[in-house]
């Protein structure tokens, strides 16, 4: 496959960012190969409503000793 | 040839968790970072509680192929210069890149799991809400 690319003045005033932030990029400038992956999990059974397990187990361990 | 960056100025307030500000030019960029985010209602604080062994932190994620079809490219640079005058940028975090100047390979991997624990008490209150 043949490409021609003409990069003509590219001249910016400001850029203002929030927040860049889970595997990504801000380039300012040239690249040949970019792979970024974010993986993200807060599934319903995430949402755990109870009891503290361990920390009824370190009371456990405190009246063994 | 690679094209030359000018920035005049650049103000970021926060660069944190595996993350990087590169000023100048590079040829590899690899970041990995994994987060496991525990909001509770209690103030409980243990390291060894959860070990990282969820299923989020082993999965293979797939990462967009490269293509290593060859193409033929030409590029002129009619004007080898990208200016910009200021960036600013209030925070970089998880495994992210702020990048002035060129670059040829970049790969960066975040995983982030977040776990939400709650009373007892607030359920029994969401229960008496639903039955009413």
């Amino acid at each position: 496959m043949n490409m021609t690319v003409v990069n003509h003045h590219l001249s910016v005033g400001h850029i203002a960012i929030g927040g860049v932030a889970s595997a990504s990029l801000v380039l300012i400038g040239d690249s040949e190969t970019i792979q970024l992956a974010s993986a993200f999990d807060t599934p319903p059974e995430s949402l755990i409503i109870g009891p503290f397990p361990q920390k009824q187990n370190n009371k456990k361990n405190e009246e063994k000793r | 040839m690679s094209r030359l960056s000018v920035v005049h100025l650049l103000k970021a307030n926060a660069v944190s968790f595996s993350s990087v500000v590169q000023v100048g030019d590079s040829q590899h960029i690899r970041l990995s970072g994994r987060a496991l985010a525990v909001q509770r209602q209690f103030e409980y604080v243990d390291s060894n509680e959860f070990p990282l062994a969820f299923p989020i932190f082993t999965k293979l994620i797939p990462l967009p192929p490269v293509d290593h079809e060859h193409v033929c490219r030409y590029t002129l640079h009619d004007c080898p210069l990208i200016a910009v005058h200021s960036i600013r940028i209030i925070g970089v975090s998880s495994t992210s890149v702020v990048h002035i100047g060129s670059t040829k390979n970049v790969e960066a991997e975040s995983r982030v799991k977040h776990i939400r624990q709650l009373t007892e008490r607030r359920e029994r209150h969401a229960r008496s809400r639903r039955s009413d």
